[in-house]
């Protein structure tokens, strides 16, 4: 039996905290798209998104070893850890980031992918991850819409809880339900 | 069962949405509790699965050479330092430096803990001599045997009432606190003292109003329910 995506991620990141370049490559082609599109969704700079990732994808190189399974999935930590190095970049530039909320149709996933894209990526992945995109874009759309775009903000935003519920003129109980009850559908649904 | 006030945090955590104090908090809670670690993996993951909500973009196809490269020579200089290092320096030498540092690290957490303990006693020291002890007595017959002690901190403008031996108020009357300040024409209402069957009482109180000079403390009884204006008879009394 194939392994799954996630454990293939966890073989092919032990590979790199042993200094496996190839595998290092292989991660790369598998997580930078995802990766590339939070950082520009995030940071509104075409010009400002390749640097993010190459931080990213540096720190991935020099702490594969310290990645924790117990903790998260390697996408997971890895898009921690693009979260992470956009935000400082937001608070380098002393402004908050532009939040774009998705409107559903807005894009047609075949079309955003260039044609000539000059990675290694097989096209099995390719389909694979159109699939899991629409997917997810799915279940997102089912959310009631106020869930939806609370969890939104706080996830492509630099923002607290507090000042969503500020941004949103809601009151902070409403706002911390809305993201539990979104994100617990979001996880049962996801999982299925 | 997880709390809902507990998993409304865990997924404000999975999201980054705490701010960093009540990050600290939640991250107390999860180191002590494994089904809520459980619970954030998975909110975690479910938040990363948000990645692929955003139109799928390539990044620029130099990028990745760049990157290459730059772990290709890092991985050059590491092999370059590590050989620097096992080539001339004994090898004791790190391990030496490490216990030594150890043993300072060990000094400085010691001085740290005796500095901290002074300065708590220091602290202590300062609160009890800005305290002021007031024991009050009964002005009149009857009250003799009744010990009443205040204990004041202007810097809080609160203190503390203790009571013993003292006859309950009886029905439909209550004794009352008064706080006598030099700036205030009229003594400053600092609440009810119940006493208990037992004829004691332990209360912890505030003046209505700012008391920044009080000459003395006094019990009256008045009707229940306490009064705004002293109007009952001073039952006990003492100066500060």
């Amino acid at each position: 039996m194939a392994p799954s995506q996630s454990e293939s991620d966890r073989a092919r990141l032990a590979a790199v905290a042993k200094g496996d370049q190839k595998a290092f490559s292989q991660l790369y082609d598998r997580l930078s798209g995802p990766l590339y599109s939070l950082a520009l969704r995030m940071l509104g700079d075409a010009a400002e998104a390749p640097d993010a990732l190459q931080d990213v994808f540096l720190q991935i190189w020099r702490r594969a070893s310290a990645y924790d399974p117990a903790q998260s999935s390697v996408f997971s930590w890895a898009v921690l850890m693009t979260r992470s190095r956009v935000i400082d970049r937001l608070r380098a530039r002393g402004r908050r980031s532009r939040v774009v909320v998705y409107q559903p149709g807005e894009c047609n996933i075949h079309e955003a992918i260039s044609p000539d894209a000059s990675t290694e990526e097989s096209a099995a992945d390719t389909v694979g991850k159109n699939d899991e995109a629409a997917r997810v874009r799915s279940i997102l759309n089912q959310l009631p819409s106020d869930q939806r775009e609370a969890i939104e903000l706080a996830f492509f935003s630099d923002l607290t809880h507090h000042e969503i519920a500020q941004r949103l003129n809601q009151p902070l109980g409403t706002i911390k339900a809305r993201i539990r009850r979104g994100l617990l559908r979001l996880k049962e649904r996801i999982a299925v | 069962m997880i709390p809902e006030e507990l998993q409304d945090q865990a997924a404000l955590y999975a999201l980054g949405a705490l701010d960093p104090a009540e990050t600290a908090v939640f991250e107390k809670a999860l180191s002590d509790d494994a089904s809520l670690r459980t619970l954030v993996r998975e909110l975690r993951d479910a938040s990363a699965a948000l990645t692929h909500s955003v139109p799928l973009e390539i990044p620029p196809p130099e990028l990745k050479r760049r990157i290459l490269s730059s772990i290709a020579l890092e991985k050059q200089e590491g092999s370059v330092a590590v050989s620097r290092k096992t080539s001339g320096i004994p090898v004791w030498l790190p391990w030496a430096i490490a216990a030594l540092l150890l043993i300072f690290c060990g000094v400085l957490a010691v001085d740290r803990l005796t500095l901290r303990r002074e300065l708590t006693d220091i602290v202590a020291a300062d609160a009890l001599a800005k305290m002021t002890i007031v024991t009050l007595t009964s002005p009149t017959p009857g009250h003799e045997s009744s010990k009443v002690a205040v204990a004041w901190q202007p810097d809080q403008q609160s203190g503390m009432i203790t009571v013993s031996g003292m006859e309950p108020a009886g029905p439909g009357r209550d004794y009352q606190l008064w706080a006598v300040d030099a700036n205030h024409p009229d003594p400053i209402n600092a609440g009810i003292i119940h006493i208990d069957p037992n004829g004691t009482a332990r209360v912890r109180f505030r003046p209505d109003q700012k008391a920044m000079q009080i000459k003395a403390f006094a019990i009256s009884l008045e009707r229940e329910g306490g009064v705004p204006k002293r109007e009952g008879p001073i039952v006990m009394i003492g100066n500060a």
